[in-house]
């Protein structure tokens, strides 16, 4: 057996597809692994379909490298974030902690929003009070927002704690705090009006990071700005856990970010492991049935073969998508329902075949041999029958992976995927539904669906260079 | 009266007829085997020879229940063995054997000569480890392929024809069963090592005094290897006897034709044409009243010939024929 | 003069285990109306030999040496157009192993037969059909089986029509590989018979190629053993069956076992060497129960023992009788 497995390899490795195909399926499984270790296992439900978690991420954002290929110079998101203060000054009641966070603005155009957010903050007595400022690089200083902590509740003890699991996010751009503060900066400095309405509709970050022209417009004011977090703490205990401030880009990531401003990296990832599971799953169990069923209607014959075949008949002329929109309605999508009934629907198709070779292998002198050595019918099938069939099995069930895998993608794209689990299929729908065609998002259209080829020629390339060995009259001469 | 306890296999009256489908609702009959007695002593080798459609293969099948007779029994030693269950068969399967024709196809290429010799030992549950591996060593050796531990580890697709066949010999031997049956085991070897084979074979027969049901197309192995000759045309057998008698005295006018055909290294040969039965072997799906071999006989024939079927009548002492011309010469 | 003669024929071909040589310089004559068998077993390199006189070749050849005379032309000059257009299957035609596997099932029988002649163009159709219907006749089958398909015939009337196939275009010479090998021993003698008819009434040459040398002597006026790519003994029938000079012949005729004679057959031990590396000096040293000092050094040459009789074996050095 090893020298088969050995010969296999070798002759997998001859050919030019199965070079390639081994060279893609060790990448995928590496890929797949380090997702595995490192991403969390509830990702879906926690991660992914927890909007707060990526609020900071710029919505329907290109990848950050396609700044390298045009001259216009996007914004990419920067992320100031640090539990540490900057300064921290003790007073005599006041102790003032300050965080300073500098920003070096090079892009042709402004940020696409500033947010700030607050986390884990603890008090005794009087709630702290945090105050953002942002100083230009012309020198000009804007107080954006005052923020006081909540207060205490009435039975609540010491030591108060606020935005300890949620951490509390201000969007800055939007508020009408900055707002006021924006538009009041913009009369005193530059004799500029403009209503809070409008400066709210255009983006107060134009304002902020930008230079009033006399056409109306704003031209980008390029430079380091120093964005100033002071926090005044009452009483010696209190602490302020961590804090974050975000000048939004227009561009992210290594792949982007969907209209939610999910980072598509992040979820195209996690896709790996999930299209290989869903591929080797439901192509590993329906090979299983399929073969065993094959074997037993085949060898058996009577009435079994006549039920398994009727029942073989009944699964493949029943339309799957009906079914599956039917069960999606009554139990919700679910990935392993999905896997269910792929499975159910695939087994027949391989049955079918594996009873035709059973049926002539049947007739040769192995089987009455070992009938004449006295094998019982499970002996003969397991260890005569099945070994003859094996090379084919082995093909179909390599074969059936991309099957499986595209056909969980075209399920997603149907809508009838699960959405918590960010897999490519669904990546595609979610793209799709929200016009990513028309409206022109490639970076998020394209990578799922290149990476669902990939994944399925993988396959088809490792079982092109096993053909040889299942089909010796294919040889290849050395 | 043959001594009953001499005996190993007895067939009385079996007839094998198969259902063939001929079209979307005909079904036809076919009649394999139509009216067979005969019986093998312990000990001793028939050769069952006959050519394609004889029902010869079909008649060591039955000895062996591999089919079901649709009429008649099969006896092996004392015991009926026609209509019991595959289940109970299991003991009578130790005791009974067969070698193969097809050296290639009938061990598994997937098992290599250690394992392909154990299995039977396995599947009859006998011996531990390390009794099955000195049983294995010890039916390699019978079979000559030595060094046994090189072998052991080989696979039937390293080797050549003549020495897979001996893995099936091996592996047919190592129950030690009393009777075997050998469907053409040389018919796929070379000429030039079928002797040996058979050799080997007769042998290993005389060392543990097996019973061999010997079937062939070929008479001249027969001749060697056989103690008895029946001569099988289209499901019944013809003639039978001893191997001297049957080759150097044929009686039934088909087993002359048959003699007649088999070529002799005589150069002489090519200026003369063989006298041959013409025409086409017989379909055994045709419906058949009368003798089997009345259409391609050449002699002059009676009217029995054509509406009623011979039986085996004894003609000389130990030497039987089935024909309504020859029953006549008694002597 | 000779129909056929070939000189030295070689043909190498390239395996995972290194170059077969399956044809290791062979020479042969025929002449018109006689019939040469080559008898070898497996692995001797019969098949070859047919297929290299054929040019039927397959794509990893290494090594196609040798002269192919016919007629006193020199055939291995022509190119792959020439042989084709003008002697194969009208000048040289075959009967190959197991070809009655080869027939077409979804043709008429009679079709088949007259294929080649229909693609040769200078005929028309009810010509063709009616040299088909004439050979069908010639070869021991009624006319009416020109309309049946190849399931609905036996092997021996397969076999028969695929004689029928390889007569259509009256060629001099037909090979035949292993013709009967499939068939029943009454049917076997049918077909020989036919090819004996043929020989005297059609005068054609044929090239018999058997493991079985007993059958070999029911047709052929010459024999040439085959030995592992080599010619071990060649002569007429006469002098193979009469006195053998090289063990092999000998022991093959020793290993028949005889309707006649009383004796046991013998067996020859051992197996048929690997093609891939012969074995140095005589290649049949290794098995022959003859061998003594130099038959593991040098291979020995073809040495006379009487007008068309050689045999390649150091025992029959200095042989002249």
């Amino acid at each position: 057996m090893e020298e088969r497995t050995r010969n296999l390899f070798k002759e997998l490795l001859s050919s030019g597809s199965g070079k390639v195909g081994i060279a893609f399926i060790i990448a995928l499984i590496i890929i797949s692994l380090g997702v595995i270790i490192i991403y969390p296992p509830d990702f879906g439900l926690k991660y992914w379909s927890n909007p707060v978690l990526w609020a900071d991420n710029p919505r329907a954002a290109p990848p950050a490298w396609t700044n390298l290929f045009s001259s216009y110079n996007q914004a990419e998101t920067v992320i100031f974030e640090t539990n540490i203060p900057t300064e921290r000054i003790p007073g005599v009641s006041t102790t003032k902690v300050l965080y300073t966070f500098n920003l070096n603005h090079k892009a042709d155009e402004p940020p696409s929003f500033i947010s700030m957010t607050v986390g884990n903050i603890k008090y005794n007595n009087r709630p702290p009070v945090l105050i953002v400022n942002i100083e230009r690089p012309d020198g000009n200083k804007i107080e954006l927002y005052r923020l006081i902590v909540p207060g205490p509740l009435p039975n609540e003890v010491t030591p108060f704690a606020r935005f300890s699991e949620t951490p509390f996010r201000i969007q800055l751009s939007g508020n009408h705090e900055v707002v006021s503060a924006v538009s009041n900066f913009l009369k005193q400095e530059f004799d500029v009006s403009i209503s809070n309405q409008d400066l709210l509709l255009s983006g107060v970050d134009i304002a902020v990071f930008g230079t009033p022209q006399d056409d109306g417009k704003f031209d980008v004011l390029m430079g380091v700005y120093k964005i100033q977090v002071d926090a005044f703490l009452y009483n010696e205990d209190d602490s302020i856990g961590s804090v974050k401030f975000v000048a939004g880009g227009s561009v992210h990531g290594f792949m982007g970010t969907d209209t939610l401003g999910r980072d598509l990296s992040i979820g195209l990832l996690f896709g790996f492991p999930v299209a290989l599971f869903i591929g080797l799953v439901a192509s590993s169990i329906t090979t299983v049935i399929g073969t065993s069923l094959g074997i037993i209607s085949g060898y058996i014959g009577g009435k079994t073969d006549t039920s398994i075949q009727r029942a073989a008949d009944i699964f493949t002329n029943i339309p799957l998508l009906p079914i599956l929109i039917f069960l999606s309605f009554i139990v919700g999508p679910n990935l392993f329902i999905i896997i269910l009934i792929l499975i159910i629907f695939s087994w027949p198709g391989l049955t079918i075949l594996i009873r035709s070779m059973v049926l002539q292998i049947r007739s040769g002198q192995l089987v009455e041999s070992s009938i004449t050595l006295g094998a019982s019918r499970l002996r003969i099938m397991l260890r005569h029958i099945f070994p003859q069939t094996a090379p084919f099995v082995f093909a179909q069930m390599i074969f059936f992976t991309p099957s499986a895998i595209l056909a969980e993608a075209a399920l997603s794209f149907l809508g009838l995927g699960d959405p918590s689990l960010p897999t490519w299929g669904q990546i595609l729908e979610y793209g799709f539904r929200n016009g990513g065609i028309y409206v022109g998002y490639w970076w998020w259209i394209l990578p799922p669906g290149i990476l669902i080829v990939i994944t399925a020629m993988t396959f088809v390339l490792i079982a092109l260079g096993m053909e040889p060995i299942i089909n010796p009259r294919l040889k290849r001469g050395h | 009266m043959k001594e009953t306890r001499n005996r190993m296999i007895r067939l009385e009256d079996v007839k094998m007829y198969f259902q063939s489908r001929k079209g979307l609702f005909k079904t036809v009959e076919i009649k394999a085997i139509d009216g067979v007695s005969v019986e093998i002593d312990k000990g001793k080798t028939l050769a069952l020879v006959g050519e394609s459609g004889s029902g010869k293969t079909t008649l060591g099948r039955l000895t062996l229940r591999l089919l079901k007779p649709t009429a008649g029994h099969v006896f092996f030693e004392d015991l009926n063995i026609t209509d019991l269950e595959e289940v109970h068969l299991k003991s009578f399967r130790r005791r009974a054997q067969a070698i193969f024709q097809d050296p290639y196809s009938s061990i598994d290429p997937f098992m290599n000569v250690h394992q392909i010799v154990e299995e039977p030992l396995i599947i009859h549950r006998i011996g531990k480890k390390k009794e099955r591996n000195e049983m294995v060593h010890k039916a390699l050796e019978d079979v000559r392929l030595t060094p046994t531990q090189e072998f052991s580890n080989k696979y039937p697709h390293m080797l050549s024809g003549g020495q897979r066949q001996r893995v099936g010999i091996a592996r047919a031997l190592i129950l030690k069963p009393e009777y075997i049956v050998t469907d053409e085991p040389v018919s796929m070897i070379d000429a030039s090592s079928r002797a040996e084979i058979l050799h080997l074979m007769k042998n290993l027969q005389d060392k543990y005094r097996i019973t061999v049901l010997y079937i062939t197309h070929d008479i001249a192995t027969a001749k060697y290897f056989a103690d008895r000759i029946a001569v099988m045309y289209n499901g019944r057998i013809v003639e039978i006897g001893p191997p001297e008698k049957v080759v150097k005295e044929p009686i039934h006018p088909y087993t002359i034709k048959l003699l007649a055909a088999v070529p002799e290294p005589d150069p002489s040969n090519r200026f003369k044409e063989r006298g041959v039965v013409e025409g086409e072997p017989p379909n055994p799906a045709d419906i058949q009243w009368g003798c089997r071999f009345e259409s391609r006989c050449q002699l002059q024939k009676e009217d029995n010939c054509k509406s009623k079927q011979p039986t085996l009548v004894q003609i000389k002492p130990e030497h039987y024929v089935a024909c309504f011309l020859k029953d006549k010469d008694k002597s | 003069m000779k129909l056929l003669e070939v000189k030295n024929l070689k043909l190498y071909y390239q395996s995972t285990r290194g170059t077969v040589k399956a044809v290791d310089g062979i020479s042969l004559d025929l002449a018109k109306s006689e019939a040469l068998g080559i008898v070898g077993e497996s692995g001797s390199g019969k098949t070859s030999l047919s297929l290299a006189l054929m040019r039927v070749l397959p794509s990893n050849i290494d090594t196609n040496e040798g002269k192919v005379i016919l007629d006193g032309k020199d055939i291995t000059q022509l190119s792959e157009e020439e042989f084709r257009k003008e002697i194969r299957w009208n000048t040289i035609s075959m009967v190959f192993q197991g070809a009655m596997n080869s027939l077409n099932p979804v043709l008429k029988v009679g079709h088949q037969i007259a294929e080649p002649m229909l693609l040769e163009k200078t005929v028309n159709k009810k010509e063709a059909y009616k040299k088909s219907e004439d050979l069908l006749e010639m070869v021991g089958l009624p006319k009416e089986i020109f309309n049946r398909y190849a399931h609905e015939l036996s092997g021996g009337m397969k076999q028969r029509v695929m004689i029928a196939s390889a007569l259509i275009l009256n060629p001099k010479l037909v090979i035949l590989d292993e013709p009967t090998s499939a068939l029943d021993v009454s049917i076997q003698a049918q077909i020989m018979n036919l090819l004996k008819r043929f020989k005297k009434e059609l005068d054609i040459s044929m090239i018999f190629i058997t493991h079985d040398i007993a059958l070999s002597s029911d047709l052929c006026d010459k024999l040439a053993v085959l030995y592992a790519g080599e010619i071990i003994e060649k002569g007429t029938a006469e002098q193979m069956f009469g006195k053998p000079k090289h063990p092999y012949t000998q022991l093959l005729l020793a290993s028949i076992p005889g309707l006649k004679q009383d004796a046991s057959p013998k067996f020859i031990p051992g197996a048929p060497p690997d093609l891939t590396s012969p074995p140095t000096g005589c290649r049949f040293h290794a098995r022959c129960p003859y061998r003594f000092d130099p038959c593991d050094k040098k291979p020995p040459p073809a040495f006379k023992i009487e007008k068309d009789h050689l045999s390649r074996c150091w025992l029959n050095e200095g042989d002249k009788k």
